[in-house]
């Protein structure tokens, strides 16, 4: 679904994708984690051409990121993108959120995008908050309306930057819920995060990143009780000492 | 004496109407034409390519940076000599609507630059087409900003069509110098050039004071 064939990307000198390789499954969830400016966000964006790569090969849903060839338009819509910071359009409701690309891109009639939109804002828990403006709802409430508003255009993939660094502790389990219930209809998913506890109960894989390159791939199980690099180790140290 | 002249001042007001008309008319049509354009440029400036935002960009530097009775006078006395002639409403109404265009195109620059990037992204992410990013997350967005000084450039506007007197034009400003010949009190005639002037603009103060209100109820913002 996803493949990444020696990818590198470079931000002036800094280099911040190395030769990266990596295949994501069909319904597969992996989890990309790694210390902050190990270019983990950067990996991410790339898969939906928010950030160019400069070499190597990135096939998405069977075509090249970047080709000439490839309308990059068209497949952003098979792919949602889940922000830290939300995005959400302010001037929306919540539930104009998530029918507006149903209906300006997929060509959705109205009342066919109206209903299927309250229906996955029903399922995120916010059944009650269709004309709520983004300003009105919390964060965890807005986080979860950004999700909402990827999966009205029933995308292949799902990406997750972070999707829980931005809320206060108490509104990230709303998130995570809302995750797993994602993760478990199947959906091909690549998730940023720091939660373990995520990454141990959902991700089939979870992938370490460390200055640009991903250092360690392995399932949940081998990553949190045995990683093999010492950058890994040093890492997990820090963020499960808690 | 003062008798005399208000009612000479009295005399006088099927032209002050004229002027007034003549005023309301060059600046809706400065308005409107300026607002159509101002957008365009302002849009095409910052989604455009390249060349054609630098070009736009120095043409605005230019008029910006130009006295508006310059400009009056190079398309009233200039443009002629090049084979284009123009009556003075036609000259009047092309440096107005220029000048506005210039300004909102600024006005809308900076709205749209206003707008944070991460809403351009989601726009991206969502699979929305350039025009529709444009149009249904930026520009709404970008207005919010751009309204207050938008109506304010309005104001300025009306007022700054007091320039097309100098090439003849019955304004409301020309009506003044034409009536103090008349009556000989500067200070009442202009006094009322000034009450025509403001009877003009502060329906648009208004207005824009409550469309402010309005955008920002909407977007749930907390007024300090």
């Amino acid at each position: 679904m996803i493949e990444f064939r020696g990818v590198n990307k470079w931000f002036g000198p800094l280099h911040v994708l190395n030769d990266i390789r990596l295949s994501v499954q069909p319904r597969e969830v992996v989890v990309v984690c790694g210390p902050s400016g190990s270019g983990k966000s950067t990996l991410i964006r790339c898969i939906n051409g928010l950030e160019e790569i400069q070499d190597g090969d990135l096939i998405v849903d069977g075509q090249r990121v970047g080709d000439k060839a490839t309308d990059m338009t068209r497949l952003r819509t098979e792919i949602g993108f889940v922000f830290q910071s939300f995005n959400l359009y302010p001037h929306k409701t919540a539930l104009e959120n998530v029918t507006l690309a149903p209906i300006h891109v997929r060509r959705t009639p109205r009342a066919e995008a109206e209903e299927y939109g309250r229906e996955l804002l029903a399922k995120v828990g916010l059944g009650d908050k269709f004309d709520a403006y983004p300003a009105q709802l919390s964060g965890g409430q807005q986080q979860r309306v950004a999700i909402a508003r990827c999966l009205g255009m029933r995308p292949k993939i799902m990406l997750f930057d972070e999707p829980t660094s931005a809320l206060d502790p108490e509104m990230i389990s709303e998130v995570l819920d809302v995750m797993v219930a994602v993760a478990g209809e199947g959906m091909t998913m690549m998730v940023v995060t720091h939660e373990m506890g995520f990454a141990r109960s959902v991700a089939q894989r979870v992938v370490f990143m460390d200055r640009g390159a991903i250092v360690e791939s392995g399932t949940p199980e081998a990553f949190f009780s045995n990683p093999g690099h010492e950058r890994a180790r040093a890492f997990l140290g820090k963020i499960l000492r808690h | 004496m003062i008798w005399q002249q208000l009612t000479g001042l009295y005399g006088s007001y099927p032209l002050a109407l004229r002027g007034l008309g003549m005023t309301a008319l060059l600046s809706l049509i400065a308005l409107v034409g300026g607002t159509l354009i101002g957008f365009g440029l302002g849009i095409l400036r910052t989604a455009g390519n390249r060349a054609v935002a630098a070009v736009i960009g120095a043409w605005v530097d230019l008029i910006r940076g130009t006295p508006f009775l310059v400009q009056i006078f190079i398309v009233f006395f200039i443009l002629p000599e090049l084979g284009l002639e123009l009556d003075a409403f036609s000259a009047g109404v092309i440096a107005l609507v220029n000048l506005n265009a210039c300004f909102i195109c600024e006005i809308v620059v900076a709205g749209i630059d206003s707008v944070p990037k991460g809403q351009v992204e989601a726009a991206l992410a969502s699979g929305f087409a350039k025009w529709q990013r444009m149009r249904l997350v930026v520009l709404p967005q970008a207005m919010r900003v751009v309204l207050p000084p938008l109506v304010g450039q309005y104001v300025l506007l009306i007022k700054d069509s007091s320039v097309v007197s100098a090439i003849g034009l019955t304004d409301l400003t020309r009506v003044g110098w034409l009536v103090v010949q008349r009556v000989p009190n500067g200070l009442l005639v202009f006094a009322l050039v000034g009450v025509g002037y403001f009877v003009v603009c502060y329906p648009l103060i208004l207005l824009a004071r409550r469309l402010e209100a309005r955008m920002s109820a909407a977007q749930g913002v907390v007024r300090l």
